[in-house]
């Protein structure tokens, strides 16, 4: 592990997952000056950027979203041909199973929202998603909600191709260097302590993921975000049989067939808030998904799980990202809270939250805000609750 | 959900005799053809326990069977994957000779962007072995199991029946031993589970009255919990692989599959063999099959022990030698050696390579569990760290015989020692200690071999997933730094054999690559489950009321 170079930047972003990669790519590209990345872990993509299922979809319950996710799509669609490394970006639709009268309510909502945007989603009957997947079993189903352009993607990839790409650029990634302490300096810099030392820097990005708030108070600052541990597995792989990412958003189950013949999937298990022991796996949650797996797809009972793993979920109040500015400490830039789905927005996110860095307003940042939060007497509604697979 | 420890599925083991799909196999197990994951490479049985992926078959509309274990009944429908026409004369053959170099789906199949979809496409069509399952035969209704035990002994082999005999002198409370295959009748006084196999050991929970929870499954594919006080790991050891040039090729096989591919025959599966490794472990290869063994090859020095057998069967001695590569289009027909320290290449005809130079523990559980392990230079893998008592870092999880280590003297004394432990007649004791680490002749071995290796033939250095040595090099090259990149950027690790037989070849290959020791390339986590387990399993057991994380 090396550490930084220098003791001096223009950016320091802590977090070098695909948001921090991301944004340090476009601030590079804007030619922002000295920028480092910051990363607790020894090896790349440790973080839930090496352990989502690979999930990229436009449906979501917000606009403000569905836009992030369009632009999301399409800077994967040209990330091959952009950074030299291929994704494996299949769009192949994701499948929104609807098994209740409420969830039918709700997805359809959803459906609503996302033609609104301009997509082609589609409404499917019981028996058109019979013939999408064949061998599902389709009791129960009511109606899903479906969107062709959705697909998946091979998350280490598109790590790799920005790792690269931003040291092409000049910016240094510091793998192993945890930060310990944020704080302003008399002249309104900023100083990071960690494990690397002690540098300077205008702008701190936090981007630490599952360790947002965490970074946030060791700047001394709240950040209303909070890690939740989901967990995933893999099975032995076969030949294709399943084209589309199925969700059951009532509970949380979700599963696709990788590029590499593997079905990776989750679903929901209440885990305790917090960083907690670790990332680690539980015997609960392989009974609860095989479960919830055969329930529909009865044909995969002797498919054998692999290898189970888990990473965090960073959670805000109202199910949106927190970008931009801290509204106390001058200098934090917070890129956060993106509830499970960072890797699905982080093209879109990685320039907003640029732009946010270099102190430019824009409109597109404003329902993001860090300090929406901060009237206590108001509440806060989730507003984006779509938030698996 | 049946509770009682009294119904025993185990005590009446299907016939351990009944033979294999491979026993019966037209031209031998070794006889038998598979194709590789991504370039269809020929591929015959090679480890012989069900770990590897070198006898795939489709039984039943089941797919990835593993024909070594598996012992068919008349009316079993018994297919060959992933091959056209048939495995022995493959088409998808022409990924394997078309790209002598790999195909590269990190960086290549980009340009022209039209043709993307098409190679995502073909990508997806070589990925995977067998088709979507379609059984013929429903499976059995698989009723989960829910014990409680006193002692829980993974293994059932001559260490695990010493431990369970000499706890049922005092009877502690129940004991649970189990075992992956059929051994025969097991030791009195403890609840028998065969064809049962250990899954997953989280760490243990301090507050319940017993800390550990075994998951496993049983031989219909049912789920089995195990509450118990105490585990003792007795799952031994088995034969490592050794990375050389073509060395995926039909004929290349462990010591453990040589001697349990024909082990009930009067010949073994080969003309003339040559044996890789000069200890023990190739002295038992010799015992059994020495007037059909041709050469005995040794990274390092012959022990005085395989010299003396060797002698017996005029067998030629070649110590201190590079295997570089096999030769052979399907079936190996002879190796490339060169003495070490920049001695001449010379070729041996053979017919069989037998890996017999590294045992390794069968250590997931400790991993698992979050055991301290160490990395033991000589053998070149990691062990768990235990007391003079056999105890683990972890009170209450115990291991015993191969997988603590060499193989004990008198496994017997060795179980009774654990078991007397367990029992508390005697102290845990110290931890043992294990060599520090220092350049050992297995690492000076891979170096001389990156030195001479020619890029003849495939180096696959993982052939679960097919991944080629020399993308190894690129990822360390490109500045993935460490067994946990690397297992990342090359898929390394993550097949049906769940990295044993690439893991510890890759620590040594990176260690050179990276030159730093082995302990700082680190360990891939070992991720739940310790065999793949059908869902089936899991979803037949209760949900647990709490959370074991």
């Amino acid at each position: 592990m090396t550490g930084p170079r220098q003791t001096d930047y223009r950016v320091a972003i802590v977090g070098g997952g695909v948001i921090g990669l991301y944004t340090a790519y476009r601030l590079a590209r804007a030619g922002a000056g000295r920028i480092v990345v910051l990363d607790r872990g020894s090896y790349l993509s440790n973080g839930a950027s090496g352990r989502n299922g690979g999930g990229v979809r436009q449906q979501w319950e917000t606009p403000e979203t569905i836009r992030l996710a369009r632009e999301a799509v399409e800077a994967y669609r040209r990330f091959g041909s952009e950074f030299g490394v291929n994704p494996w970006f299949r769009q192949s639709g994701y499948l929104f199973l609807a098994d209740s009268p409420a969830e039918v309510e709700r997805l359809q909502a959803v459906h609503r929202t996302v033609t609104q945007e301009g997509l082609p989603s589609q409404w499917l009957t019981p028996e058109r998603v019979a013939r999408l997947v064949p061998g599902l079993s389709t009791t129960g189903i009511l109606g899903a909600s479906y969107l062709e352009s959705d697909g998946t993607l091979y998350p280490f990839p598109v790590v790799w191709g920005l790792f690269e790409a931003v040291q092409n650029l000049g910016v240094e990634v510091c793998l192993g260097t945890e930060v310990y302490r944020i704080a302003a300096r008399d002249d309104r810099r900023l100083s990071v302590d960690g494990a690397h030392g002690r540098l300077d820097a205008d702008i701190v990005v936090n981007a630490a993921g599952g360790w947002s708030s965490e970074v946030a108070r060791r700047a001394g600052v709240d950040l209303p975000t909070r890690p939740v541990r989901h967990e995933i597995c893999a099975t032995e792989p076969l030949k294709p049989f399943l084209d589309p990412m199925v969700v059951r958003a009532s509970d949380g189950l979700y599963f696709s067939q990788t590029m590499r013949g593997e079905l990776v999937g989750g679903i929901s298990v209440p885990h305790p808030e917090g960083l907690g022991p670790g990332m680690t796996t539980s015997a609960g949650f392989l009974v609860r998904y095989a479960r919830a797996v055969l329930g529909l797809y009865p044909a995969l009972r002797d498919l054998r799980v692999l290898r189970a793993w888990s990473g965090y979920y960073d959670e805000s109040p109202d199910g949106l990202p927190i970008l931009g500015a801290d509204p106390s400490l001058p200098g934090l830039v917070h890129a956060a809270g993106f509830g499970g789905h960072g890797f699905m927005l982080a093209p879109a996110i990685g320039r907003l939250v640029a732009a946010a860095a270099l102190g430019e307003r824009t409109a597109e940042l404003a329902p993001f805000a860090p300090g929406r939060f901060a009237n206590p007497s108001a509440p806060v509604r989730n507003r984006e609750k779509l938030s698996l697979g | 959900m049946d509770t009682s420890p009294a119904a025993d599925p185990g005590a009446a083991p299907m016939d351990p005799a009944a033979p294999t799909i491979l026993d019966g196999w037209p031209g031998g197990p070794l006889g038998f053809r598979q194709r590789s994951i991504r370039y269809h490479r020929p591929r015959a049985p090679f480890c012989g326990r069900g770990d590897c992926t070198g006898c795939l078959v489709r039984v039943n509309g089941r797919p990835n069977v593993r024909a070594c274990q598996y012992r068919p009944g008349p009316n079993d429908r018994i297919e060959t994957e992933n091959a056209w026409p048939s495995p022995r004369f493959d088409l998808g053959r022409i990924f394997d000779l078309l790209f002598p170099r790999g195909i590269d789906t990190t960086r290549g199949l980009l340009r022209p962007s039209a043709a993307r979809p098409l190679y995502q496409r073909v990508v997806r069509r070589l990925a995977g072995y067998g088709r979507f399952p379609t059984p013929t035969v429903p499976s059995p209704p698989s009723a989960a199991r829910r014990l409680e035990a006193e002692v829980t002994i993974v293994g059932a082999g001559a260490c695990g029946r010493a431990v369970a005999a000499r706890l049922a002198l005092e009877s502690p409370g129940p004991t649970v031993i189990l075992d992956r295959t059929d051994t025969g009748p097991g030791p009195a006084g403890a609840l028998r589970l065969y064809r049962t196999t250990a899954a997953f050991l989280p760490p243990p929970s301090a507050t319940r009255e017993r800390p550990f929870t075994l998951w496993a499954v049983g031989p219909d594919g049912e789920g089995l919990r195990i509450d118990t006080r105490h585990v003792v790991v007795a799952t031994g050891g088995y034969d490592a692989n050794l990375l050389f040039g073509n060395g995926d090729r039909p004929g290349v096989l462990t010591a453990d599959g040589a001697l349990a591919l024909a082990a009930g025959a009067d010949r073994p599966p080969f003309r003339e063999a040559v044996v890789v490794g000069g200890g023990a472990r190739a002295a038992e290869v010799i015992d059994r099959w020495g007037e059909w063994i041709g050469a005995v090859v040794a990274p390092g020095s012959i022990e005085p022990e395989v010299v003396a057998r060797a002698a017996a069967h005029a067998i030629p001695l070649f110590p201190r030698t590079l295997l570089l590569r096999a030769r052979g289009f399907g079936r190996v027909t002879g190796v490339d050696l060169a003495g070490r320290g920049s001695g001449p290449t010379f070729h041996r005809r053979t017919d069989a390579v037998i890996l017999a130079l590294r045992r390794l523990p069968n250590a997931q559980l400790f991993f698992q569990a979050g055991a301290r392990l160490l990395w033991h230079p000589r053998p070149g893998g990691y062990f768990p760290r235990l007391t003079d008592g056999g105890e683990s870092s972890i009170p209450g999880l115990w291991g015993v015989g191969d997988v603590a280590g060499d193989p004990p003297e008198d496994p017997i004394a060795d179980g009774v020692r654990v078991a007397e432990a367990i029992l508390g007649h005697r102290p845990s004791g110290e931890a043992r200690p294990l060599p520090r680490w220092e350049p050992t002749e297995l690492e000076g071995y891979v170096v001389e071999l990156a030195a001479r290796r020619r890029s003849r033939g495939k180096w696959v250095a993982c052939a679960c997933e097919d991944v080629l040595l020399h993308e190894v090099e690129e990822a360390v090259r490109r500045g993935y730094h460490g067994i946990e990149a690397v297992k990342r950027y090359t898929g390394l690790g993550t097949g049906l054999c769940q990295g044993r037989y690439c893991l510890p070849d890759a620590l040594l290959w990176l260690s050179v690559l990276e030159h730093r020791p082995v302990p700082e390339i680190g360990y891939i986590t070992q991720r739940p489950p310790v065999v793949p387990t059908p869902l089936g399993a899991w979803a037949g057991l209760p949900e647990p009321e709490e959370e074991s994380s």
